[in-house]
């Protein structure tokens, strides 16, 4: 590595090739002890699916028990508060179970008793119309996939301060066969993370899935990032889910309250 | 290979683009929205008060700062920064009054720190003031005025504007309801910025701070008592005005 006189740091092309050779070989050498704490930490950071409150394992009886048509899924704290005011609170929800995992930038060291609140997903279902949820590739099923992307990430020949953020763009399988209730998101831009690995594994398994993609200026938890979601309480997914509105907007405004302390950077 | 150093410091991209200066554009979003609106015997600015943690002392959390006793602003971004320009700005003000025994004209403070922070602009290692200000106040010719800078150093004349986060919202809203009846009375301005910031505030009118300076008078904050008084009558008359449309429409 050096350094460059305007503070940037670059990886120096080394043509050396025998230097990375030797550190190689020690590698190799691997005593039973490394491959042991090599193991243990591997089983540490599995992905648990616990069954509420018995915190026994959930994926066998979800093949069975829920199976689904609808499966919604909300990334980040803007797609979860929309998602918990909006759709959740009409009708009732039971929390099924919980995805848990461990990894070593997680605060906690222990690994057994993680709490409900430092779950990593939780699964819920409508317990009036239980086809409404599951996780496992059905037929007739059908993904909807809520999050949220800065719009600097979004590019575009205008100007970002000419954008009108925060706006919604769709991205969907080729099996959806319903229009989206925004425009398609364009060329180049890109879908990253976990929404991507979810919409590649709907595409490759030809399941009918869709991505809403919230470009917004304002990462945290606010107000009018959510509300840019309300067009897709309008669309075949989620239509009959939705049935108090002005009352969704007030329990939104009560989560966002509950966020307000903000550092003292900005004023 | 080019475009690596171009977005750390402020030089020019091949594209002609000063990245920092729109990055530092981007932290101004960061900061809490400010309104400020031109009426014809009255200007006004109203900002959304951040929530203070509980130790902390709430006078030392203030987004709208007098100048001088006939000029204010107020501002959004990096606190650290506009305190730096805040006074930069008061001592000039001062200085000017010595120099030429007159006080400065709202557009002369403006031009001041508009040319600071373009100065940082272009200067070896630094870098651009992260925020905007709305700079209000009365002329000694008896003429309101309101101008905004941004980071780049540019400044303009506005009859209304607003920065900080969800500031687009708050100038759409602006756009359609600045009108020569919403600004007819000083009451009318007032309750117009309060409009405005309440389309974005998200708890309504405690978190809302207002400051006014009416024609040779000098800058009045208000308390929050004040403030909620007006957020109420604002709330009957859009009360009112939902009753008389379903009247109509049944």
């Amino acid at each position: 590595m050096a350094a460059t006189f305007f503070g940037e740091v670059v990886k120096a092309p080394c043509r050396a090739g025998t230097e990375d050779e030797e550190e190689e070989e020690e590698g190799r050498r691997e005593t039973p002890e490394d491959r042991e704490v090599r193991q243990q930490l591997a089983r540490k950071r599995e992905v648990r699916l616990l069954r509420r409150q018995t915190k026994t394992s959930l994926e066998v009886s979800l093949l069975e028990k829920y199976p689904c048509s609808k499966f919604i899924i909300a990334i980040g704290n803007n797609a979860v508060a929309f998602l918990s005011s909006f759709v959740m609170n009409s009708g009732v929800w039971e929390e099924v179970g919980c995805a848990k995992l461990w990894n070593e930038w997680c605060r906690t060291a222990d690994t057994t008793h993680l709490s409900s609140t430092e779950a990593f997903c939780g699964f819920y279902h409508l317990k009036s119309n239980p086809s409404v949820f599951g996780s496992c590739p059905r037929k007739n099923m059908q993904i909807t996939i809520l999050t949220c992307r800065h719009v600097t990430d979004y590019k575009t020949l205008e100007s970002t301060g000419s954008l009108p953020s925060p706006f919604l763009k769709a991205l969907k399988t080729q099996n959806f066969k319903d229009p989206a209730c925004c425009p398609l998101l364009e060329q180049p831009n890109i879908v990253h993370d976990l929404p991507a690995a979810v919409l590649s594994y709907c595409q490759v398994w030809k399941i009918p899935a869709i991505l809403y993609l919230c470009y917004t200026d304002v990462m945290k938890l606010d107000l009018i990032t959510v509300e840019a979601f309300k067009p897709i309480l309008s669309t075949r997914s989620l239509k009959g889910l939705v049935k108090n509105i002005p009352q969704s907007t007030e329990i939104l405004k009560k989560l966002m309250t509950t966020n307000e302390i903000q550092s003292n950077i900005y004023t | 290979m080019a475009s690596r150093y171009d977005r750390a410091i402020t030089v020019f991209s091949p594209d002609g683009h000063l990245f920092q200066v729109e990055y530092a554009q981007e932290a101004v979003k960061k900061g809490s929205t400010a309104v400020g609106i031109r009426g014809t015997n009255i200007v006004v600015l109203g900002v959304e008060k951040k929530s203070v943690a509980k130790l902390q002392d709430e006078r030392t959390v203030r987004k709208i700062c007098a100048l001088d006793d006939h000029v204010c602003m107020a501002f959004a971004g990096l606190t650290a920064d506009a305190r730096v320009v805040i006074n930069r700005a008061r001592v000039e003000c001062q200085s000017h009054k010595l120099t030429v025994e007159d006080p400065v004209t709202v557009e002369y403070i403006t031009r001041f720190i508009a040319t600071l922070k373009q100065k940082y602009t272009q200067s070896n290692g630094r870098r651009p003031f992260g925020i905007s200000a709305l700079i209000v106040g009365f002329d000694d010719d008896g003429i309101p005025r309101l101008y905004q800078t941004d980071p780049s150093g540019t400044y303009h004349a506005w009859k209304a504007n607003a920065i900080g986060r969800s500031a687009k919202t708050v100038r759409e809203f602006l756009e359609k309801n600045y009108t020569e009846d919403a600004i007819a009375s000083d009451n009318e301005a007032i309750k117009l910025a309060i409009k405005a910031l309440l389309e974005v505030v998200q708890s309504g009118g405690k978190n809302i701070e207002l400051a006014i300076i009416r024609r040779n008078q000098p800058l009045k904050m208000f308390s929050a008592k004040e403030v909620e008084l007006y957020v109420t009558e604002i709330e009957k008359e859009k009360e009112e005005a939902e009753k008389k449309k379903s009247k109509k429409s049944v």
